[in-house]
């Protein structure tokens, strides 16, 4: 008792401390050590990843950007809900900040959660400019831990961004190893016949797509909180503590299926939104998703932090342990998934209909028959036994029925799905949306043309929403390719099928072949970006402005004065 | 629900038992010792009220003598379905077990109970009515009592065992004086 009276005499004491955050950041060229290989990059505060600003909800935050490059920088919070002006897009919210000059950012915080920033300028964020936000409520907490850790993502590569996305203009496979060979095509034809072998082959050349482009962007080393596999960064503990991990994939590219062998993971948050908790043995963080989970190691030994990419190219590795320099078995790659032609649903026009959430008996009703008819050879390297033998005997209703990128647990247990997540406390009510915009992610793979409704950014005109309404997104994805599509300054309410309890998002994975539904209040006036994020498939075009017209009079967008300089993505 | 989840449900569902048996194999949490017995309200000593919310308790801590008898009144302020269940931690991880089942099944669907299915016989006797005297399964606004005569020492928690919840830390320590 005496010490919260202590702490209130405090905060009067000191009102402007308790209300406003004052923080400082340097926009820096800095030295990346992934211990596979040293490159030039770019970081805050002389490091990257930046460090982890840690807000108060209620409060409001002054951040003064210096930049100290040699070229225009910006940083986005991802995820945050503040006014436009406040959102870092160079050529939508501000025009950018300048060698040299310091911008700074003020916004009131509104929400609590785990959540991320980066630059928003050219390929700044792929270069290192990226870092982890972390706000505590107001309230308590509703959960308990004894302690807590940011693990921090990214598939750091050893070229820049730019000589990246040169490479893959010039030729789209130019980091893909995973192509199929001469060798695999006769091996193929042996065990299918050379005619269906031929006309498999045909198939996916007429989509301008590779069976295993999965990954774009190959050739990288994982890193956790900067540090490499070898570099192994480590988290401590003591046997029994419960620890709150905020696990945030700030990738470029990469899509990581994360494990902690020994260990089963309590997801309680994603994108920054508490969720009805779910106990899981592994989970697929797409790019720029955030999931926080509970862990509870009991025994004084090392738990080996596992991130494997989605198409197993590469991995990150860190380490839990009771002492600093224990180690537990770093697991092998497993054999990295094929697409199918599943996978292709939407572009040859065939509806699976996959995407029907209304009810989950249909789904334990599945019909394995209808399988018989599917492209097994895409799925060499999967575990068919344990995907079968599945209890719940489901598909996950957000991929393509049939696809060869369904993730399985490595050790035969739950892997979490969009399906499982609940809101824990429904931000808004639930409503009938006023209408529906249908957004087709589209892509030309052989010419690395990356667009939305066949027209990239530059070409197109931005998306308008009026202030007020609720408006339902329908992503029907034509492409062969995940795309984690990211709305700025307004939620995304990702239908799950559950109603008032579907989870509320910022960023959404719309899987190759498949159809997602989302929601979004129009409750943020101004102008926004909204785009895939993945690094190089923003800048090719898969982009839009969208534009809030009407709400609060001081708040409109003034669009004719803004700049239209900077990078976009 | 179909006829063959329905089969599985009664062949492995039998709260009552298990939930008691549990405490021996409980990883050495619980020392062997009793939990304690059902009491009468009119020997209770004092009333303790314990609020539910999504998902932890108020309080989070309660401070008991040794046989002492307690009347809970326990009020469930959140918005989903929650326990107030007593018990060692080795029990209560037996007990998730069928409560993931009850949520498998639809018993317990985020914010309501089905009460038809949790009434149904499951043959052998068994139900998922849930209504062992150490607990209450409450939805969003209801209020029960529980009356316990705790034993005189033991590694006790309450704890609410729908799905997550225990593991994202809803429980609460029963300390001994």
């Amino acid at each position: 008792m005496n010490i919260r009276l202590g702490a209130v005499v405090l905060c009067l004491l000191m009102p402007s401390l308790a209300l406003a955050g004052e923080y400082d950041l340097t926009v820096d060229r800095v030295e990346i050590d992934t211990g596979d290989f040293v490159k030039q990059g770019i970081g805050y505060n002389g490091k990257s990843p930046g460090p982890v600003l840690r807000f108060k909800e209620g409060e409001t935050v002054r951040i003064n950007v210096t930049n100290n490059l040699d070229e225009m920088t910006s940083i986005h919070w991802h995820g945050l809900i503040l006014p436009y002006q406040q959102d870092g897009v160079p050529g939508i919210s501000f025009p950018g900040i300048k060698p040299g000059e310091t911008f700074t950012y003020e916004f009131p915080i509104q929400q609590a959660g785990t959540y991320w920033f980066h630059s928003h300028s050219g390929f700044q964020e792929p270069d290192g400019a990226y870092g982890a936000l972390v706000i505590e409520p107001e309230g308590r907490e509703p959960f308990r831990y004894d302690r807590e850790y940011v693990v921090q993502l990214t598939d750091k590569h050893p070229h820049s961004g730019d000589r990246i996305m040169r490479n893959l203009k010039m030729m789209p496979d130019y980091y893909n190893r995973k192509q199929q060979t001469v060798g695999e095509f006769f091996s193929d034809s042996s065990e299918q016949g050379f005619w269906n072998t031929v006309r498999d082959r045909l198939a996916w050349g007429d989509m301008r797509m590779m069976k295993a482009d999965v990954e774009d962007l190959q050739g990288f080393t994982g890193l956790i909180n900067g540090k490499g596999p070898e570099q192994n960064w480590t988290g401590l503990f003591e046997p029994g503590e419960r620890i709150r991990m905020r696990f945030i994939n700030s990738s470029a590219m990469t899509y990581f299926d994360v494990r902690i062998p020994g260990l089963d993971m309590t997801v309680v948050q994603a994108d920054g939104n508490n969720v009805q908790p779910v106990t899981v043995d592994e989970f697929r963080i797409g790019v720029a998703e955030t999931y926080d989970v509970i862990v509870r190691p009991r025994d004084e030994q090392a738990y080996t932090i596992f991130a494997e990419s989605m198409g197993r190219s590469g991995y990150a590795r860190a380490t839990l342990a009771p002492e600093a320099g224990m180690e537990a078995a770093v697991p092998p790659l497993r054999e990295p998934a094929r697409l199918t032609m599943a996978d292709m649903g939407n572009m040859h026009g065939m509806d699976h209909g996959n995407m029907d959430m209304g009810s989950s008996d249909d789904m334990a009703g599945m019909d394995h028959s209808s399988m018989a008819g599917m492209d097994h050879s895409g799925m060499s390297g999967m575990d068919h036994g344990s995907m079968m033998m599945d209890n719940q005997a489901q598909q996950d209703p957000f991929y393509a029925r049939g696809s060869g990128l369904v993730p399985t647990a490595a050790n035969g247990g739950k892997f979490l799905s969009y399906a499982d997540l609940r809101a824990q406390n429904p931000l808004y009510e639930e409503r009938e949306p006023t209408r529906e915009i249908e957004l087709r992610l589209t892509g030309n793979m052989e010419r690395y043309s990356w667009s939305i409704n066949g027209v990239k950014y530059e070409d197109a005109d931005p998306i308008r929403l009026k202030y007020g309404e609720r408006v339902r997104f329908k992503f029907v994805n034509e492409t062969m390719m995940t795309h984690p599509m990211h709305l700025h300054g307004m939620w995304s309410i990702l239908d799950v099928g559950a109603g008032q309890w579907n989870p509320i998002k910022h960023t959404i994975n719309v899987n190759p072949g498949t159809t997602v539904y989302m929601e979004t209040e129009v409750d943020e006036p101004g102008q926004w970006a909204f785009h895939c994020h993945l690094s190089y498939h923003a800048a090719a075009g898969m982009f839009r402005k969208v534009i809030v017209e009407g709400g609060p009079d001081s708040q409109q967008a003034k669009t004719e004065v803004m700049a239209e300089d900077g990078g976009e993505a | 629900m179909n006829a063959s989840n329905l089969i599985v449900a009664g062949l492995a569902f039998s709260m009552s038992v298990s939930a008691f048996a549990a405490g021996t194999h409980g990883g050495g949490h619980g020392h062997g010792a009793s939990i304690g017995e059902p009491g009468k309200a009119s020997e209770a000593s004092r009333t303790i009220t314990v609020e539910m919310h999504d998902n932890y308790y108020e309080p989070e801590e309660i401070r008991v003598k040794p046989g002492e008898t307690v009347r809970f009144v326990v009020q469930n302020k959140g918005n989903l379905v929650h326990e107030f269940n007593i018990g060692t931690p080795g029990m209560h991880e037996a007990h998730q077990k069928e409560m993931r089942m009850m949520v498998e099944h639809g018993v317990i669907q985020g914010n309501k109970l089905n009460h038809d299915m949790m009434n149904m016989d499951m043959g052998n006797g068994h139900s998922m009515k849930h209504d062992d005297p150490n607990s209450v399964l409450l939805e969003p606004g209801q209020s029960r009592e529980v009356v316990w005569t705790f034993a005189n020492q033991g590694n006790i928690e309450f704890a609410c065992n729908v799905p997550g919840h225990y593991q994202s830390g809803m429980y609460g320590d029963v300390n001994f004086e």
